[in-house]
């Protein structure tokens, strides 16, 4: 795979339709009610955390990519302002279930951008990308301008405090904080594709540059995954203006 | 200046074979452009410092003392549109590398280039552009390659811009493949989003 691809996903990848078990009880969750105790290693300088309360009208973007039947609860957000959420820096459940063993599953989106090293190389290891110095890759999130992240918590019925975190899913975004906006680097664990969770961390991502005003938003899609993107809004060779590499390494 | 293969680039695993490739012979270097080594570094800048600096040109690579309305009176003037200079300050503080040149007769900027990136893997090129009066002297081809290097010298091994069709000529015998392996360059459009 060619070190400069950025925007890869394996071939696993199915968007749609969703693929939502029968053997577990799904239940969508708006709000986040307590607060998170995640552990990191590597936390980005600048930014707060803030748990905050996901809007009606992302979630009904995302609502189509996640519920494939009617079997699936849903339940409505209560109304937030625009005021109370700093879109760089955002923390909420996408997903709660319940799964065969009654462990319950919960899956967070976050972009305050902490990401443990390590975890992002051993998910980078999963969809088969080549290493990279992991002092390269925290500088490389460290200059990022936006990091977003999807991780897995999982909590054993009946017991107390025994949760397991997982990163699943991770893209990031390079800026000049005015004009252009580049995403490179968007990864989901491929155990976890086809469930419209790399859709909702785009999206996600998407609408929190452009309410920074940053009206410019480009990516470079291996051809495997440029449909993906068109699906998302994204165009290829506007007006013929191409992607251009530097002595590119097939 | 660094020469570029002696930067460490991360270990890969090379997943294609690795081709063979002819020496760089400058000579052929358009031809070149299509092979897959990078060109020796800095000393063969086309143009060097001195004879730009002989041809009554400055060479900057910071912000100080950059002019930001002669700057956007140059962006409108190659068909960019004319935007806020609060704006472009916050940009250009937000950008891992510059270069401009200054014309001294005039005191005036006449070329520009910028990119952008995390520091360590990407760069992207944005916002090259010469005064319409300075074109065809090589001082686009001055700018890029000295942005270029700086970009090799912080280790930034993925260089990528976005090209309107007619200046990929420009473009391409700097070394720079249009779509390679299939890649495709992508801009969000807020009219067309599709729903699936």
């Amino acid at each position: 795979m060619p070190n400069y691809c950025t925007v890869v996903l394996p071939t696993a990848l199915k968007l749609y339709p969703p693929i939502v078990s029968l053997d577990c009880r799904c239940q969508v969750f708006y709000s986040l009610q307590f607060p998170l105790n995640l552990n990191f290693r590597l936390r980005r300088g600048s930014r707060n955390q803030k748990v905050s309360q996901l809007k009606a009208g992302f979630w009904e973007s995302i609502r189509s990519g996640i519920l494939k039947n009617n079997t699936t609860q849903v339940i409505e957000p209560p109304t937030t302002t625009e005021e109370e959420e700093d879109p760089l820096s955002e923390e909420f459940v996408l997903v709660e279930r319940t799964l065969p063993d009654d462990t319950v599953e919960k899956i967070i989106f976050s972009s305050g951008g902490n990401v443990d090293v390590y975890d992002l190389q051993a998910l980078c290891d999963k969809v088969g990308w080549p290493r990279r110095p992991l002092t390269k890759l925290a500088a490389a999130l460290r200059n990022s301008y936006m990091v977003a992240t999807l991780h897995s918590v999982k909590k054993s019925a009946g017991e107390e405090g025994n949760d397991q975190k997982k990163l699943i899913g991770m893209a990031r975004a390079t800026s000049d904080h005015a004009f252009n906006a580049t995403i490179w680097d968007v990864i989901v664990d491929p155990s976890y594709q086809g469930q419209g969770l790399g859709r909702a961390l785009i999206e996600k991502l998407i609408r929190a540059l452009l309410q920074r005003d940053i009206g410019n938003i480009s990516l470079f899609a291996d051809s495997k995954v440029v449909e993906f993107y068109q699906n998302l809004g994204f165009e290829p060779d506007p007006e013929g203006i191409k992607g251009m590499f530097w002595y590119p390494k097939y | 200046m660094l020469l570029h293969n002696q930067i460490s680039i991360a270990l890969r695993t090379p997943l294609v074979p690795i081709k063979s490739t002819p020496k760089y012979n400058p000579k052929n270097a358009a031809v070149f452009a299509q092979q897959r080594n990078p060109p020796p570094p800095a000393t063969n800048f086309s143009i060097s410092d001195e004879t730009l600096s002989s041809r009554g040109f400055t060479l900057h690579r910071t912000m100080d003392n950059l002019d930001l309305d002669h700057l956007n009176t140059v962006f409108v003037a190659v068909g960019f549109p004319r935007r806020d200079t609060g704006k472009i300050r916050v940009a250009l503080e937000h950008t891992d590398a510059l270069l401009w040149v200054e014309y001294e007769k005039t005191k005036r900027i006449v070329a520009f280039a910028r990119a952008t990136g995390d520091g360590v893997f990407n760069a992207i090129i944005w916002d090259v552009i010469v005064d319409p009066s300075f074109q065809g002297i090589g001082l686009g081809k001055a700018v890029m390659e000295r942005l270029i290097t700086a970009l090799l010298e912080k280790g930034i091994t993925n260089i990528v811009l976005y090209s309107e069709p007619r200046v990929m000529g420009f473009y391409r015998p700097m070394g720079f493949v249009a779509d390679p392996d299939g890649i495709r360059g992508m801009v969000y459009s807020r009219k067309q989003k599709k729903k699936k």
